[in-house]
């Protein structure tokens, strides 16, 4: 039983060990297709992504701005030049930051990985927009994800509005209730960041906005005024807007 | 040397080669005139083409050439056919030395400086003769559509007033009716279909609601006009009727219609190159002359490389030197990376900041090379310190400067912070809001040749100058043949 819990409390170490939580200054690194983006903590490296669409699952952190970095530590080789991270969350802090002007060059032997769209035009045409997905029926919940302390909108976000819009159009929804929240960050250093207060009210009206204007009736808007308590491993995940759509 | 041969050529050949054919040079207000459905206007890169696609039209009580209002301006005024549906500042000089300034084109309102001025003064009117723009005043707070006040993320102050408007007791920031004056160039009243057309229910760059036309409901597209503060283009005649032409009574239904069922219908572009000869080829790239625009469906991204903006130019990669040239220029707008860094909803959107991208990645509209996205856009035209106006101390500044301040609770400048100045806040005169300081709705880049200077505040007065500009502000070291290349390309749409 001894020994069981042990090899639990060991299991449970190495998994937080494997969190990378931080804000720092995001690095730009040339290549000869398209720019890796990096972060430095506690004196490594780590790869966030490349540049790509707008579509794209991932969206670059920007210089100028420190970023917070909510990652895992990945298996595999440096991308380059960093330690992978993934899964990966990334939020751009609001007030500029000069001090965050790191563009390195190309270097040979530091090679991005391949993209779905290189430095110049498009090769292919772009995804057309997300529709509700046929198979769904009964009460559905979409989640509406945000960037830490901000209530921006973003291109992933509006792709999930307007899934819930077409779906709530598409059974005639009676009811359409929004939940907005806000949460803790837990960084790898044991700093707990809380969003601020009136963020959960925000996005909730906000989205609320969003599906009205959209043409979805019965919608109704609530948030929880109480922060989402961090674990320092769920935490972006906690940032969000749910709408619920019901028959 | 071919090159200094060329710089030399241009004025001599321009004059002797490329004077208006057409009888059409200035449209007077209120004059009686038949728009052939096809006419060519002379301008320094060659000629320009004007198609009327519903045919002739009779200018004789047409709401759009006669004056609806009190100073005897009609739209035509800011919408020569001539200069692409805009007007030039060369042509707006020629104009007042024909008229001695009396041409209602130079009305107070807004075709001086301040209206408090002395009118009969060439230099009450320095913006238009010198830069070719005019006065919009613009209310302050800004006014949501049923006049209340619309919240408000910054507070503004006049830091230096060339022009005397905005510190003016009459028309000034703490006048009885606050109002804020910046300065800015018509734009063409031509391939409207294409400015209009994109319209999606949710802006992409601001993750809000796009507005709506007040008559259909609809979403529009949020790029007319520099700051999309006019939905549509009913709305924004009679924006402009009830402004610039200061009428006093709403144009009626039937008047609104008839301009706006005119200006959907003219299509304007280069269709002569100086050096190049006709531009209109069969065999060449799809996107060039009016009757392409008027032809090819509006709503197309053309950030490809299957379907170009202003279509393949593979075929003018011959002997003709200057075919050639424009076709480099081509290539060097849709395919030369650069690294597009610190301008506000571009790289702020989610890109990333620094993106390595090209020209196309932004004006990225087939056909127009607007953003097809609502596109207002902080590239740096208006704000300090890329902007290219004289130091704000120097005697030569003609434009206002305000230095804003954003709120604490507000989200800053995404790249410029919480003070931030200006020569024209843009669109957050209208949203409001600190993301949006110094945000220009992007411009169509058709009809360029004849409608100089560039940029909404005048501030490039050549092509060569917008080149030279993007070329700093990216850091894009393009060589003195590429620049040459995106001046014959850009003189060509």
């Amino acid at each position: 039983m001894r020994v069981a819990c042990l090899l639990c409390l060991l299991a449970a170490a190495m998994a937080v060990a494997q969190e990378r939580n931080f804000i720092s200054c995001p690095i730009v690194r040339d290549t000869k297709t398209v720019p890796c983006f990096l972060a430095e903590y506690e004196g490594e490296l780590y790869f966030l992504g490349i540049q790509q669409d707008i579509t794209a699952e991932f969206h670059p952190p920007q210089l100028k701005h420190e970023v917070l970095v909510e990652g895992r530590v990945s298996e595999g080789p440096r991308v380059c030049g960093g330690i992978p991270l993934k899964p990966l969350s990334l939020s751009v802090m609001k007030e500029v930051n000069a001090a965050c002007n790191g563009l390195l060059p190309a270097e040979p032997g530091i090679e991005a990985p391949p993209a779905a769209r290189g430095a110049g035009p498009a090769s292919h045409r772009l995804a057309a927009p997300a529709a509700a997905p046929a198979s769904l029926s009964g009460s559905q919940e979409f989640t509406v994800l945000f960037a830490f302390d901000d209530d921006y909108v973003d291109f992933a976000a509006i792709a999930v509005v307007r899934k819930a819009a077409a779906y709530a159009k598409t059974i005639g929804a009676r009811a359409v209730r929004v939940m907005g929240y806000r949460a803790t960050t837990v960084l790898s250093n044991g700093q707990r960041l809380v969003e601020k207060s009136a963020l959960a009210e925000k996005r909730a009206q906000d989205i609320a906005t969003l599906l009205r204007g959209s043409g979805v009736t019965g919608v109704s808007a609530d948030w929880k005024q109480e922060p989402e308590a961090g674990d320092g491993k769920t935490d972006a995940s906690h940032r969000r807007v749910t709408i619920a759509v019901n028959p | 040397m071919r090159k200094a041969l060329l710089i030399f050529a241009i004025p001599l050949l321009s004059a002797a080669q490329y004077q208006d054919n057409s009888r059409l040079t200035w449209i007077e207000p209120g004059t009686k005139e038949t728009l052939p459905a096809f006419d060519e206007f002379g301008n320094f890169l060659g000629k320009l083409g004007v198609i009327q696609a519903s045919g002739t039209v009779d200018t004789a009580g047409h709401p759009f050439f006669t004056p609806l209002g009190t100073n005897g301006r009609a739209c035509v005024n800011c919408h020569q056919p001539t200069y692409g549906m805009s007007v030039s500042a060369e042509g707006l000089r020629e104009r007042w030395r024909t008229t001695g300034g009396k041409d209602p084109v130079f009305a107070a309102f807004d075709g001086s400086n301040c209206p408090d001025l002395p009118q009969d003064q060439e230099k009450s009117h320095s913006l238009l003769l010198n830069r070719g723009l005019f006065r919009i005043p613009l209310p302050w707070p800004p006014r949501n559509a049923d006049g209340s006040a619309r919240p408000v993320e910054f507070s503004i102050e006049v830091v230096r007033d060339p022009t005397g408007c905005n510190l003016s007791s009459g028309y000034g920031l703490k006048s009885a009716h606050p109002m804020i004056s910046v300065y800015r160039r018509p734009r063409p009243a031509a391939n409207l279909k294409y400015v209009i057309s994109g319209a999606q229910n949710i802006v992409l760059k601001t993750g809000r609601l796009a507005d709506r036309d007040p008559e259909t409901g609809e979403p529009v597209s949020m790029n007319l006009m520099s700051d999309a503060r006019e939905p549509s283009l009913a709305t924004q005649a009679i924006d402009a009727i009830m402004g610039h032409e200061e009428a006093r009574e709403m144009p009626s239904g039937k008047k609104l219609q008839t301009i706006v069922d005119f200006e959907s219908q003219v299509y304007a572009a280069q269709v002569e190159h100086i050096f190049a000869g006709p531009l209109v080829d069969p065999e060449g790239p799809f996107g060039l002359g009016p009757a392409a625009l008027r032809d090819r469906r509006p709503g197309v991204l053309g950030d490809n490389d299957f379907d170009p903006v202003f279509g393949i130019f593979k075929s003018w990669n011959g002997k003709d030197f200057y075919r050639a040239s424009i076709a480099r220029g081509a290539d060097i707008f849709m395919f030369r990376q650069f690294w597009i860094r610190a301008a506000a909803h571009i790289n702020s959107i989610g890109l990333g900041n620094p993106i390595k991208r090209t020209c196309a990645t932004c004006h990225n509209a087939q056909m127009t090379g607007q953003d097809l996205s609502a596109g207002w856009v902080d590239v740096g035209t208006t704000t300090y310190p890329t902007w290219t106006e004289p130091g704000t101390w120097a005697d030569a500044a003609d434009l206002p400067v305000f230095k804003i301040t954003c709120k604490k609770d507000a989200d800053p400048h995404p790249y410029l912070g919480r003070v931030i100045y200006t020569t024209d806040p843009g669109r957050a005169l209208i949203s409001g809001r600190c993301v949006d300081v110094g945000s220009i709705v992007m411009q169509q880049l058709r009809g360029l040749a004849a409608r100089a200077p560039y940029f909404a505040n005048g501030s490039a007065k050549t092509l060569r100058e917008v080149v030279d500009f993007y070329d700093r502000r990216f850091d894009m070291k393009l060589s003195e043949t590429e620049k040459d290349d995106l001046v014959n390309f850009l003189g060509a749409l």
